[in-house]
């Protein structure tokens, strides 16, 4: 006996937002981190604050932590983003 | 309307399953094949077409047609009979404050919960007696299910994908049961809820797995919630601190006692909430005083009011065995509870 039997996925691809222009050189720039508020991305973070400032001359580094580790992040810092050159999200786990 | 979803041929039962694992659709049982005349069964018996909307998922943006949940719910096993809660549970924990993404997704590895209250739970069999935490009956195992397999494979949430739990726990598979509203003078889950008696409804909680208690050696309510109670406070100890959510399910032997006591489920929640709490020191006691910091003296209770605990009457006639569900993770994941057959993000109708 055939069986005729239907996708139980999506089959449509989900929604994805456009990749902001690359920058050239990050010399100069502000950069945004999101952190989830997990321990584990305190080190992270720092080191490539360090990284970044000192091997590829960002002038500045401001730092943002989500109100909820699980969650989307907050609309103050989503608003935020738009100050910034480039963004940094990165969880902690 | 047709039915939209692209159709494949297999040769035999054989070869449905293989196709099914292949293509990482299955929670690894067999499955039972969607044909098309069982999918739509399921539609018609809900009165949905094929392509109406259920919700779009808060975080990423996915749009969850009947269709789709209607597939997955027949290879759970379900009867169109049972599609109706599949859908409403799947319109809950698509409501913002279930924050499905997070726990979902998270190392923290909890199942989805599902109580049901209400006629419905007669016209489909689900039992709240007996094994209620387990293979009770048909209509809570595959009701269950269906809702893992959409998870699976609507929102992408299989293990190493967009499930990253460490452990998960067996609820994993199923963690649905019915509350045993006939064997007890409480009112239901639902209706604490703010749903009427004539409702039926699902409520949905983002559940760690079963902690199971036992008192058989005293009468006295006080005596009896405190072993809950002390439960609750290893759970706050050993797992997370953080207030939320629990479910406490009291079985026929327990609650007649409270209940011949005149306790009602709000005089429950009431003693926990004051009982099931700890002070961050208590860390120290289990290895985890590196976190205490100065703040040992600070209280952390269980739930941040009464109403977040969630008495359920449930279980076989005897025996003193009960259980605390833990929340995932606190308040980050909210239970909900939808009526079934109401739709709440509709229009008002046109006059």
């Amino acid at each position: 006996m055939t069986f005729r039997v239907l996708d139980p996925t999506p089959e449509k691809a989900p929604p994805i937002g456009q990749l902001a222009p690359r920058l050239g050189s990050l010399r100069g720039k502000t950069v945004g981190f999101i952190s989830n508020g997990k321990e584990g991305t305190k080190g992270f973070f720092a080191h490539l604050d360090r990284l970044l400032r000192e091997q590829h001359g960002v002038a500045d580094v401001v730092m943002r932590t989500k109100s909820n580790y699980s969650a989307p992040a907050d609309p103050h810092i989503v608003a935020e983003i738009r100050s910034w050159h480039a963004v940094v999200s990165g969880i902690g786990d | 309307m047709p039915l939209d979803s692209r159709t494949y041929e297999a040769a035999d039962i054989a070869a449905v399953q293989e196709l099914y694992h292949a293509n990482g659709w299955t929670d690894g049982l067999p499955i039972v094949p969607p044909t098309a005349e069982a999918v739509q069964a399921c539609l018609d018996w809900a009165m949905m077409p094929a392509d109406q909307l259920i919700g779009v998922e808060p975080v990423r943006g996915l749009a969850v047609t009947a269709e789709k949940l209607a597939i997955n719910a027949v290879m759970a096993g379900c009867l169109p009979m049972h599609f109706p809660v599949v859908a409403t549970a799947w319109t809950a924990m698509m409501q913002p404050e279930f924050l499905m993404h997070g726990a979902t997704a998270s190392t923290g590895g909890c199942a989805v919960l599902v109580v049901l209250n209400g006629p419905i739970r007669l016209e489909l069999g689900a039992s709240g007696g007996f094994n209620a935490l387990g293979n009770s009956d048909r209509a809570t195992a595959v009701i269950g299910r269906a809702l893992r397999l959409c998870l699976i494979n609507l929102m992408d949430v299989r293990p190493g994908a967009i499930d990253r739990s460490t452990l998960g726990h067996p609820g994993k598979f199923s963690f649905c049961l019915a509350e045993d509203e006939e064997d007890t003078t409480w009112l239901s889950l639902a209706e604490t809820r703010g749903i009427p008696k004539e409702a039926s409804a699902v409520t949905v909680m983002a559940a760690g797995a079963p902690r199971q208690i036992m008192n058989e050696w005293t009468t006295k309510p006080e005596e009896i919630l405190e072993t809950f109670a002390a439960e609750m406070r290893a759970n706050l100890r050993h797992y997370s601190i953080h207030p939320g959510n629990y479910a406490l399910i009291i079985p026929k032997q327990l609650r007649e006692h409270l209940q011949a006591a005149g306790w009602s489920k709000a005089d429950i929640a009431s003693f926990i909430h004051e009982r099931a709490r700890i002070h961050r020191r208590e860390w120290a006691e289990v290895g985890k005083g590196a976190v205490v910091r100065d703040r040992g003296d600070s209280v952390y209770p269980a739930m941040e009011s009464p109403d977040q605990l969630l008495v359920v009457a449930a279980g076989g006639p005897a025996g003193g065995f009960g259980a605390v569900i833990p929340p995932w993770l606190g308040h980050k994941s909210h239970a909900v509870t939808v009526p079934i057959g109401a739709c709440i993000d509709c229009e008002p109708p046109k006059q």
